[in-house]
């Protein structure tokens, strides 16, 4: 029923290393249960400017009869661990555990929804699931493990270019303290080399999904997609994917400075997502 | 200096810089100082904008090139992209 209350709960899940901030956000009681969906929150200081958007999403599935358990991975957002402590296996895990415990407790089928590198993550677990997906929902992925932290290290640069301190930083030098197996600090967040040396080795062109994929990317004239973005959508169908594709013109709400609301990405997301989202007939009534 | 009407580029830059730092309609001209002088231009944003810039017209900018007198103005911004176009 429409406006029936959604219900939204937070809680720690016990993992190791300390604990797991979650937010499991509910559909109402009345509402027969239509399955699960774990999301997958973007890298750094992204994870805060995307809350925002993530949550009204979230509450929309909910609307729509799903449970979706938001999960601050390892070193994360509100959850334990620092983030210099944070290991691609253990985020792993963390999506492991996540999956498992939102399938022990809510019928129907398991979706993952990622964000930027969050999106990256689903499609790397995606190869080996530990339980059985239904899909992949991919808002604005990262393609290139290795550029999307190339992008990041930046933030050094453009942090000393505002400083206005004297010397501007030499150009490859956070890249040589990594590979000297020193850790970095970037815009306050701590780098282990290992962390970055495993995303850089993900690719998505190597990670062609088996699974039914929704994606939405951002576009500045939200028609046309970006090339990167194009060229892999031809390469996954060449590979035999099932992939829709859209784009959106709302902006880059996971780095902009203002908060955005993004109805133009939720508009998609609800149109793309209708057959398994709002589709009548898929829901039994009772 | 191109002419502002005709200027492509330039209005491109400008329509980037309002989306990306959330600017809304406030009105940018060729003038309009950027750094020291928007609050919304944090290190973030700098690197919103020139990825924004790098997907938009299809070049690479290199760490040395995130320097302070590119981001003077929203028309040295706007040199700085015509000098890494194709003639």
């Amino acid at each position: 029923m429409k406006h029936a209350t959604t219900g939204l709960l937070p809680f720690f899940l016990p993992a190791s290393g300390g604990q797991r901030y979650c937010l499991l956000h509910l559909p109402a009681p009345s509402q027969p249960s239509r399955g699960g969906i774990v999301y997958l929150h973007p890298f750094a200081e992204e994870l805060n400017k995307s809350r925002r958007v993530a949550a009204l999403q979230a509450r929309a599935f909910a609307d729509a009869g799903y449970s979706v358990l938001q999960i601050d991975l390892h070193g994360c957002g509100d959850s334990g661990g620092d983030f210099a402590d944070a290991r691609w296996s253990t985020w792993r895990n963390d999506v492991h555990l996540a999956c498992a415990w939102l399938q022990q407790r809510v019928s129907g089928p398991l979706t993952l929804w990622g964000l930027r590198l969050g999106a990256l993550l689903a499609l790397d677990i995606a190869r080996h699931p530990p339980v059985p997906l239904a899909r992949l929902l991919l808002w604005q992925p990262e393609l290139s493990g290795r550029r999307s932290m190339d992008q990041f290290l930046r933030l050094r640069l453009a942090a000393r270019m505002l400083s206005n301190e004297g010397k501007p930083e030499t150009a490859g030098h956070a890249r040589a303290q990594l590979a000297a197996g020193q850790a970095i600090e970037v815009a306050g967040y701590t780098l282990a080399p290992e962390l970055i040396q495993a995303i850089d080795e993900l690719d998505a062109a190597r990670l062609a999904p088996t699974v039914p994929v929704y994606w939405l990317e951002y576009s500045a004239s939200a028609t046309t997609l970006p090339a990167p973005a194009a060229r892999l959508v031809q390469q996954w169908r060449d590979d035999g994917a099932q992939l829709h594709i859209a784009a959106f013109g709302d902006g880059a709400f996971w780095s902009s400075a203002e908060i955005l609301e993004c109805p133009q990405l939720l508009h998609a997301t609800r149109q793309m997502c209708d057959d398994w989202m709002t589709e009548a007939g898929s829901v039994p009534h009772g | 200096m191109p002419h502002p009407e005709t200027d492509t580029v330039g209005i491109t830059v400008q329509q980037l810089l309002c989306l990306t730092l959330g600017l809304g309609t406030r009105p940018l001209t060729a003038q309009t100082p950027l750094l020291g002088s928007l609050p919304e231009l944090d290190s973030m944003a700098v690197i919103s904008v020139i990825t924004a810039l790098e997907n938009q017209f299809g070049f690479e900018v290199a760490d040395d090139d995130i320097h302070a007198r590119h981001f003077a103005t929203v028309g040295s911004l706007s040199d700085f992209v015509r000098a890494r176009l194709p003639a």
